[in-house]
Parts: structure tokens; C-alpha cells; sequence
């Protein structure tokens, strides 16, 4: 088909399909999905947000948690280190205690 | 310059959603599915609303957009098995003024009975006064395609309403 001047029934055919007009409220209904749809996205955001600042928080409250025990260990392990420092002083105490009674037992025999 | 237009998409619906519906419905013969596919092309629109470089650009897209759902619709429809026939008849969610003359309204039924890619040619050919080069650079086809497409849908159509029309003529 080249683009040759149209005949009676084409220029009907133009006449025809000419463009009808669209649905009145067409474009109240994109605009309402449109901003439905922006909506949707907004809420998903929102929950977005509140799960990553949950993990966040989690995230936080599990290392102040495995900080304070670790600190605790730390400080149980220093207790006990004393108590055997303190253990280690009192038996060597006593065992110069007991060298000089079995002295004192052995110049009275 | 092209680059600094910047799209309104309010605008762009006032523009062109005679075109979009009358494409759809054209294609579709079904006056609710077609407002359906205006309203998904307006809104895939809006997604690419920045890529829009001019008018124009936004034209073709929307031009082109429209045809693909529209084939696409039809496609659902056929896997479907809705008989096109009882939908092409379907127009009462028209308002009575936006209906077509009844000769217009005979040619349009006349066309949803071509095949879908005749129809599609002739729609843009004398709907949208597009070349056949323009046609077949929207739809994506082969120049001569096109044309045959052209030149078997407007044979078609016209020993179709030499019948059906003369017919429409005497019972007026």
C-alpha cells in the first residue's frame, strides 16, 4: 500500500475511527490506583524501617548483653585469682607454722 | 532541548486518553476491558515517567504500550475461551453521547471481526493517520508485512461492509 489519495470508503473509515472520547472518570481512576499504589509502597517503607530499626535495636541489646557478661566473667575470673592468691599466702603461713612446731617438737625431745 | 522537558503526567492523561481508550477499545471491542488497559498503560507510564525525553517520545510509548496490552488482553482471552463475540457487543458502559453514529458503530463491529493484526494495522493507519513505515516500526514488524496487513484488512473490510452495510442501509 503506498500513500495514495484515499478513496470514498477510507475517508469513511477516517471518519469512522476517529478517536472516541475516554470513559469520564478515567482519569479520577488513575489518579485514585496511582495513589494507592504510592500508598502501598509508603506502608511497605514504613514496615521496612520498623524491621531494619528492630534488628538494629536487637542487634544493640544483644552486644550490651554479651558485653556484660563477658565483663562479668572477666571480674569473677579476677575474684578468683585473689582467692588463690590469698589461699597460696595462707598455706605458705602455715607451713612455716608447722616447720617451726616440728623445730620447737625436736629441740624438746 | 529534548533532555530538559519535563512530563506532567496530569497533563499527559488529559492529552492522550482518548487515544489509549480508543486504541484498547478498537482492538478489544470491549468498552470495560478497554478502560482497563487505559488505566494499566497510564500507571506503567507513570513508572517510566522519567525516562519520557519530549512529547512526542511519550506519544509513541503510550501508542505503543497501548496496542502490546491490548494484544496481550486478548491473548488472556483467547486462553480464557471468552467468546469475543458476545464481548464485542458489550457497550453499555458507554454513556449514550460517547457512542459512535450508527454507521461508525457498524464499522467498527465489522472491524473487531478481522484478524487481530489486520485490525491493528487499520487502526493505526486510520485512527492514529500513521504511515506504514510508522506502523511498523511501533508494532515492531516488517514493512511489507505491514502493508499486506493493510491491504488484506482494508479488502476485507470492504467486501464485508459492501454486504453488511447495504444491509444497515435498508433497514434504516
Amino acid at each position: 500500500m503506498d500513500l495514495a489519495p484515499m478513496d470514498d470508503f477510507e475517508r469513511e473509515l477516517r471518519v469512522a475511527f476517529v478517536r472516541r472520547p475516554a470513559p469520564p472518570d478515567l482519569k479520577g481512576k488513575i489518579v485514585g490506583r496511582r495513589w494507592q499504589r504510592a500508598s502501598r509502597s509508603h506502608r511497605r517503607m514504613i514496615w521496612l524501617e520498623r524491621i531494619a530499626a528492630s534488628l538494629i535495636l536487637a542487634a544493640v541489646a544483644g552486644g550490651a548483653a554479651f558485653w556484660r557478661h563477658e565483663s562479668e566473667k572477666r571480674r569473677a575470673e579476677d575474684a578468683k585469682q585473689q582467692v588463690m592468691t590469698a589461699l597460696r599466702i595462707a598455706g605458705d603461713a602455715l607451713d612455716e607454722v608447722n616447720a617451726q612446731l616440728t623445730d620447737r617438737d625436736q629441740d624438746a625431745q | 532541548m529534548a533532555g530538559d522537558w519535563q512530563p506532567d503526567f496530569g497533563e499527559l492523561i488529559d492529552e492522550h486518553q482518548s487515544m489509549v481508550f480508543s486504541l484498547a477499545l478498537r482492538m478489544t471491542g470491549d468498552y470495560g476491558l478497554a478502560e482497563e488497559i487505559a488505566q494499566d498503560v497510564f500507571l506503567e507510564l507513570d513508572r517510566h515517567l522519567c525516562k519520557m525525553e519530549s512529547p512526542l517520545h511519550a506519544l509513541c510509548w503510550l501508542r505503543r504500550v497501548a496496542m502490546s496490552r491490548s494484544a496481550d488482553a486478548l491473548r488472556r482471552r483467547r486462553v480464557r475461551g471468552i467468546n469475543q463475540w458476545v464481548e464485542i457487543d458489550e457497550t453499555h458502559g458507554a454513556r449514550v453521547e460517547d457512542r459512535p453514529s450508527p454507521l461508525a458503530d457498524q464499522l467498527e463491529r465489522l472491524l473487531a471481526t478481522l484478524p487481530e493484526a489486520q485490525r491493528a494495522a487499520l487502526v493505526l493507519r486510520y485512527q492514529e493517520d500513521l504511515t506504514p513505515e510508522e506502523i511498523a516500526a511501533l508494532l515492531g514488524s516488517p514493512l511489507a508485512t505491514v502493508k499486506s496487513h493493510l491491504q488484506r484488512g482494508l479488502k476485507l473490510l470492504r467486501t464485508k461492509a459492501a454486504i453488511h452495510l447495504k444491509e444497515y442501509v435498508r433497514g434504516a
